[in-house]
């Protein structure tokens, strides 16, 4: 058990440089731009880009036919003798659409330009097994939006034609506003759905897994030009976002009233799994598979407060757990994913559904985390000050309390930095002690000097001449004349 | 064909989708309140939902067809900036406190003064009263409250989820009202959308929107 938590643990990290730009400009680098930040991409692919243009153009052109040819032919096969009439339309179509061709040429040959050549382009660029994995994966959900569609029969045939007009005109909105963008694509889904449920009586069940298979076609294309594009200061505002999230890694569970015990075992593997499904949400094209990312997380999160409080999680209990989830697992292009599911998601599914629940949650995570100050996590504004700059740390004080599975690393890390604080501290006192001592001598002379002024001037030396001195002696001694003369021996007769 | 421009197809009655934010403070029994209507159990073992902050409901009312989703929101006071993000788009707020804490009623006052501000009279209000199985500990005046809720257009309801009382009048009455609502809204449009909730409404997040919100929450929180 506390193996497989451990590997786990050591998955969801990810190497901060693998996540800078190649050139070294310092910015987030994209695995759409082969590692590189937007800019230093636009830099070093606009001319190789100018020059494929003109080769890709044959090549883009024919998978295009091809396409619509495989689209006619399995149309054909699937429905059997019982669509002759409908395979002859298709023939019909076909024929007008050779009449047509010159006009509507245009529009195809752009799209084709605009979608294929990107595929080529990736199988030459340096990363090839991302690339070739991405191109893949959009020729499959090509392969399974034109099956998907079979079973709806000539709707299916008019919304796969409404979705290449739609990818055309987006491509031509290319260099536009990334909002006018959005608002196409919006009115778009409004209208197809709106078609779906008048025109061709679709139930409202199935319009939604057809809009599903639509916005999986679409959105896998619009992926690259529409996610984080260059135009936005999307790629800025990730890197905020990043750094405060960074500069916040000393928050615990206490200060947000978490109601989660990560010391049973089972409910910190849900927030590791937890953890790991948001991490993965960057990882997904489809606006609607990033919900799904979001939706797990939530789902963990419930899990891990259900078998710590044993009763259903309210808002009360889930958002401050999935506020610390988020800056536990410091989402990567956090604020990129959260616009472009935004932006590009199909609305019904963001407005009402119980996906569109938990991303309101995480927008209102992101929120918290943007404006948070001491108040909000019961700390003074002294306190909070200290922390995120990293003068203290509040994690130290209750190292004896973490579980015995805690990363030795960190246990080890912690343990100098008290080593550290206690020989900073003696340091002070060293230095303290040295200061007092230099006063304590300093003090000790003026002392002496003033001691020694003060006795020189109770007791002034007063120095007689010495003559005088000598003088009185003698004057004296001049009275010792007076005095009988000393006792001379006598001899007595013996 | 016609009849189609009205709405939903002609020969399926439409089905209309709410969605209701619940909002007041920790404690007063929102998270009760929902699971007793959708559920109907209380503090109970065998709740067989894995959380109370996102419920769906189906119901008929007069034949017309409702999905109703419940959104509960963070009550804590460090959460109140972010209620803008949530009450987006509703269809109705369901505004609960307890009738034995003076405090969550003031709660609710700003609530109200907030969600006329920014979402006007298309949202449709519910002032609720729980815990009135509390009847002896009552510190907000049942006339106070409900003097309140008429004033600012807003309905009264007394309930309690521990004894079941209320409960299923309040959302009945709240879908009711929010069914007027739509189909005021509709008649207006001319053309009304299939599903209220799926028309493009503010879909954008604005960054700067709930920081603005903030401030104001604080100062009279």
């Amino acid at each position: 058990m506390k193996m497989s938590l451990k590997t786990e643990r050591r998955g969801i990290h990810v190497d901060q440089s693998e996540l800078l730009c190649k050139k070294g400009c310092g910015y987030y680098g994209n695995p759409a731009w082969q590692g590189f930040c937007s800019k230093c991409w636009r830099e070093e692919y606009q001319k190789a880009r100018q020059k494929q243009i003109q080769e890709d153009w044959e090549f883009a052109e024919r998978l295009q036919r091809e396409e619509e040819e495989a689209y006619a032919s399995s149309q054909g096969a699937q429905a059997g003798p019982q669509s002759l009439t409908f395979s002859k339309f298709e023939e019909k179509k076909s024929n007008e659409k050779t009449r047509k061709v010159t006009t509507v040429k245009k529009f195809f040959t752009a799209s084709s330009k605009s979608l294929p050549k990107k595929d080529i382009k990736e199988a030459k660029s340096p990363s090839p097994s991302l690339s070739r994995q991405f191109s893949l994966e959009t020729d499959r959900v090509s392969k399974d939006f034109i099956e998907f569609l079979k079973t709806y029969q000539k709707a299916g045939h008019d919304v796969y034609k409404l979705s290449k007009i739609f990818l055309e005109a987006m491509h031509h909105k290319r260099e536009s506003n990334i909002d006018e963008q959005s608002e196409f694509t919006q009115d778009f889904y409004q209208n197809t759905a709106d078609k779906l449920q008048m025109y061709w009586k679709v139930s409202p069940d199935k319009v939604e897994k057809v809009m599903d298979q639509i916005e999986r076609f679409i959105m896998t294309r619009l992926y690259k030009h529409v996610f984080c594009p260059e135009t936005t200061d999307d790629e800025k505002k990730d890197l905020t976002v990043q750094k405060r999230i960074r500069a916040l890694h000393w928050v615990t569970l206490q200060m947000l009233c978490v109601p989660v015990n990560e010391d049973i075992a089972e409910v910190s593997d849900m927030v590791v799994k937890a953890i790991t499904d948001i991490i993965e949400m960057d990882s997904k094209r489809i606006p609607r598979d990033k919900l799904a990312c979001i939706t797990r997380c939530s789902k963990h999160i419930f899990n891990a407060i259900k078998i710590t409080k044993n009763e259903p999680a309210s808002a009360d209990d889930f958002l401050p757990t999935l506020i610390y989830i988020v800056l536990k697992a410091n989402p990567p292009r956090l604020q990129s994913n959260i616009q472009y599911i935004t932006r590009f998601c199909n609305p019904s599914r963001l407005m009402t559904g119980e996906d569109g629940y938990y991303f309101t949650n995480l927008c209102c995570a992101v929120a918290f985390i943007e404006k948070l100050d001491g108040q909000s996590l019961n700390l003074s504004e002294e306190e909070f000050s200290r922390y995120m700059s990293g003068q203290a740390s509040p994690k130290k004080q209750d190292l004896e309390n973490w579980p015995e599975d805690t990363c030795t690393g960190v246990k080890q890390m912690h343990r100098n930095l008290d080593l550290l604080t206690q020989l900073s501290k003696r340091q002070e006192h060293i230095v303290n002690g040295a200061k007092k001592l230099e006063k304590d001598l300093i003090d000790w002379t003026d002392e002496v000097t003033k001691e020694v002024k003060d006795i020189v001037e109770k007791y002034p030396l007063n120095i007689k001449t010495a003559s005088q001195a000598l003088a009185a002696l003698e004057s004296e001694n001049v009275e010792d004349d007076n005095l009988p003369p000393p006792l001379q021996p006598q001899v007595y007769a013996g | 064909m016609a009849a189609a421009g009205g709405g939903g197809g002609a020969g399926v009655s439409k089905t209309y989708s709410f969605k209701v934010v619940l909002l007041g403070e920790g404690c007063v029994g929102k998270t009760s309140l929902v699971l007793r209507y959708c559920e109907n159990k209380f503090n109970d073992k065998h709740i067989t939902t894995l959380q109370a902050s996102f419920l769906t409901k189906k119901l008929n009312i007069g034949g017309k067809r409702v999905n109703l989703a419940i959104w509960d929101t963070a009550g804590q006071e460090r959460f109140h900036a972010l209620g803008p993000i949530y009450y987006r788009d509703s269809n109705g707020a369901i505004l609960v406190y307890d009738i034995t804490d003076e405090d969550s009623f003031q709660k609710v006052k700003n609530w109200v003064k907030e969600l006329r501000k920014m979402l006007g009279n298309e949202i449709c209000l519910c002032i609720v009263g729980n815990k009135v199985d509390l009847e002896k500990e009552r510190h907000v005046s049942i006339q106070e409250a409900e003097e309140y809720a008429e004033s600012v257009g807003a309905k009264h309801y007394h309930t309690s989820a521990k004894q079941n009382k209320g409960i299923e009048e309040l959302f009945l009455d709240l879908c009711k009202r929010m069914i007027e609502t739509a189909q005021v809204d509709e008649r207006a449009k001319g053309n009304g959308p299939t599903q209220s909730g799926t028309s493009r409404r503010g879909v954008q997040i604005v960054d700067d929107e709930p920081q603005a919100q903030s401030t104001g929450g604080c100062c009279s929180g």
